[in-house]
């Protein structure tokens, strides 16, 4: 974040709130009034709508299913309801007696509080009208939330998936480079003649660009490619943390150990924790292999060379399927 | 001099900003003329209950003369004339149903106060909207000095009280934005002066007993006053919660004050309750920075205290007299919407520097116009002036039976809406 320009005592708050809105215009991108975000929710919220985006049957279901509740039973009351009668006589009567009524007690009351019930009667059936009518609108809305929280739960898993391999690879990688880091520092121990009759590479005591090796051709090689070294260095077991003797023996195949996941197995699962490893595997002669073995697992204990290590110090690593097989 | 100070709520233990104010100010002018507060026999704001004795008692070598409140509040009642009043074009009679409704109605003080208005030279009312004020300055209008405590409220827009502002002697306002409302709403051109409050700050304070006593160990923001929706804390909580998200290693949030609403479950705010006057200047002393988030203010004392000891204030920006006086000041930042909140908060605590330069600005401004001298000298000054000149303005009576009920004036908030708003720069 851009520090604020204040010099020393002299300074100004409205100056200084400029530059507060200006690096809030800076990371919004766009200074968007009130009404024009309200203007993009509804326009997300209509294209999360859209019925062509979402494909439910359970709605179609909902729809189908959908029970209309039926209107309550007309029920007005007016101040005329109580005398009311087919019998025109009757009628008469009644409003003939009407004031005797009165008398007697206050029917008015009743009227109002019978009139103010049916009132109520029909705006209730008409809220509830409009509630069944908004609730298939809710279904969908929430549905379409169920669809789209699944899908970014997906998204998600694949993606965690991901990350995982990824720092799988990188891990690897960072094993890789320190075990050929390795084979470039104790490059002096090996034979000269073998040295340079194989990768022509140069000696840690002659001058060197870092992270540069040379190409059998003399050409320089950046350290991305380190093979050549590692190739025609062989080492003691006792040196380095890729430390295992890389003569190329007869052979001019690059061999390349390659990791293989079992069947429902991840990376993660594959890859022993570091510095310890899983029993079998970090303990026997080949388990932990350079990225560079060259070697059969019948040949890595019998040369005499240095006793099986730990993977910790070997630095590498090996699925316990790897073998001979794998190599390339 | 013999001064009558009359205040709707009066005690030690009242903390309501005008209440306070007014007991600062008869403490203050105690020390230059006779004072005698009158006042309600309430404590609680919102009811008006009795709940303090009839007569006279004796409040920090102040006498104060309690009268009986006639009827407590009906506040349902007070709410829908409330919302007539304010949303609706109404009567000058249904704006007096308001002001009785509101309370806190007292026509024994209103008694008191008419006949005693020779023993007194000056009657200094604090506080326009209540009833006492209005009843009061229309009982002694040539003797009146008003002390409004506006803010910008729909109850400041009532016709009723237009002419009181244009009828008092002399107004005595907390701010510059506070008298250009008034002068906006009511017209008046009588003398006033902005003079606001000074505070009893203390000679020294001690951050780290607060920090320990509280167990408080981060660096901190604080808020100082009641825990309430109407002073904006509910925004509050809403924006330091994404502040929080948005900068998980900046400051924490202290309030200090009752609650009176829920406060969010939050490893970074902290309520640590009402505080005395010393452990809230310790807590003010130990904060990096005061938040101040209520849209409606007179004068907060609290930034006043802040800026006294040399915090910067980090205000609501809706509030044109805090936004006024940080800006006057350059001794605070203010916000409007979360962004701002969040930067402005991030800048006072992020990069150090500017939260003390502000600070010291703050405390500079605090001494050139709220320090207490300052302010009693402006009081003295404004009573010899009133000595000195005639009363000129009469208070204007009160229409007839018949037009007092033409509904006829327009809401309230209608008539603040019309009037010019913003912080005053210059």
């Amino acid at each position: 974040m851009a520090d604020l320009n204040v010099r020393s005592d002299s300074v100004d708050v409205e100056q200084i709130m400029r530059q507060i809105r200006a690096r809030i215009r800076e990371k919004r991108g766009v200074d968007y009034t009130e009404a024009e975000l309200q203007q993009l929710a509804n326009v997300k919220l209509e294209k999360f709508l859209d019925p062509r985006g979402v494909r439910s049957d359970l709605v179609e279901q909902f729809r189908k299913h959908r029970v209309v509740s039926p209107a309550p039973p007309h029920f007005t009351f007016e101040d005329t309801t109580l005398y009311e009668t087919h019998r025109g006589y009757l009628r008469a009567i009644r409003k003939l007696l009407r004031p005797f009524l009165l008398l007697f007690f206050n029917p008015n009351r009743i009227t109002d509080a019978l009139h103010t019930q049916a009132e109520i009667n029909a705006l209730n059936h008409r809220l509830f009208r409009q509630r069944e009518e908004l609730d298939p609108l809710v279904y969908e809305v929430i549905h379409n939330l169920v669809v789209e929280a699944t899908r970014l739960g997906i998204e998600v898993h694949n993606l965690k998936m991901r990350v995982e391999s990824l720092s799988s690879r990188l891990d690897f990688d960072e094993r890789r480079g320190r075990s050929l880091e390795s084979v470039v520092q104790y490059r002096r121990a090996a034979p000269a003649g073998d040295a340079r009759g194989a990768g022509e590479s140069r000696g840690p005591d002659e001058p060197r660009e870092s992270g540069e090796t040379r190409s059998p051709g003399g050409e320089p090689r950046s350290s991305g490619e380190p093979r050549v070294a590692a190739e025609t260095a062989p080492r003691p077991w006792s040196e380095g943390g890729g430390g295992r003797p890389e003569g190329r023996e007869g052979g001019g195949r690059r061999r390349r150990r390659r990791r293989r996941r079992r069947p429902g197995q991840t990376m993660g699962d594959q890859r022993g924790p570091v510095g310890s490893g899983s029993a079998g595997e970090s303990g026997s002669p080949g388990a932990m292999r350079g990225p560079v073995d060259t070697r059969r697992p019948d040949e890595s204990g019998g040369s005499g060379e240095a006793a099986p290590r730990s993977s910790a110090e070997a630095g590498e690593m090996r699925g316990p399927d790897d073998s001979g097989a794998d190599d390339q | 001099m013999k001064l009558a100070v009359v205040v709707q709520r009066y005690g030690a233990d009242i903390s309501g900003g005008a209440e306070l104010h007014a007991r600062y100010i008869a403490e203050r002018l105690a020390r230059h003329a006779d004072v005698d507060v009158l006042t309600t026999c309430a404590r609680d704001y919102i009811t008006w209950r009795n709940e303090l004795a009839e007569g006279i008692e004796t409040v920090n070598g102040l006498r104060v003369r309690r009268f009986p409140v006639a009827h407590p509040r009906d506040t349902g009642d007070f709410g829908r004339r409330s919302r007539v009043v304010f949303d609706e074009p109404h009567s000058l009679a249904d704006e007096l149903k308001w002001l009785d409704s509101e309370g806190p109605t007292s026509p024994k003080l209103i008694r008191f106060i008419t006949g005693a208005r020779e023993a007194f030279d000056f009657f200094v009312f604090f506080s326009y909207r209540y009833y006492h004020a209005w009843h009061g300055i229309r009982a002694v209008p040539h003797k009146s000095v008003l002390v409004p405590t506006a803010e910008r409220d729909p109850a400041v827009g009532l016709a009723l009280f237009a002419p009181i502002f244009r009828g008092a002697r002399a107004v005595m306002f907390n701010s510059l934005e506070e008298r250009a409302l008034i002068d906006g709403v009511s017209r008046r051109e009588g003398p006033g002066v902005v003079v606001g409050v000074g505070s009893a700050i203390p000679e020294r304070t001690q951050p780290w007993r607060f920090r320990k006593k509280f167990n408080v160990k981060r660096p901190f923001a604080i808020y100082i006053g009641r825990i309430d929706r109407n002073k904006g804390c509910a925004e509050l909580f809403e924006f330091f919660e994404r502040y929080a998200v948005m900068y998980p290693h900046g400051i924490d949030l202290v309030l200090v004050g009752s609650k009176e609403l829920e406060i969010p479950s939050h490893p970074r705010i902290r309520h640590v309750g009402f505080l005395s006057d010393e452990d809230k200047f310790d807590a003010l002393a130990a904060a990096d920075v005061l938040i101040m988030p209520s849209q409606f203010e007179s004068l907060s004392m609290v930034a006043l205290e802040a800026w006294a000891l040399g915090k910067p204030v980090l205000a609501n920006g809706k509030c044109d007299v805090l936004r006024g006086q940080a800006v006057r000041s350059n001794g605070g930042l203010y916000y409007e919407s979360f962004e701002e909140f969040a930067e402005a908060l991030y800048t006072l605590e992020g990069t150090g520097p500017i939260g003390a330069v502000l600070g010291r600005n703050g405390q500079e401004f605090f001494r050139r116009h709220y320090a207490w001298p300052v302010i009693e000298r402006k009081y003295a000054e404004m009573f010899d002036r009133l000595k000195r000149e005639p009363a000129t303005a009469a208070l204007e009576p009160l229409p007839g039976f018949f037009a007092r009920r033409q509904r006829t004036i327009p809401p309230a908030r209608q008539v603040v809406d019309a009037v010019p708003s913003g912080p005053v720069v210059k």
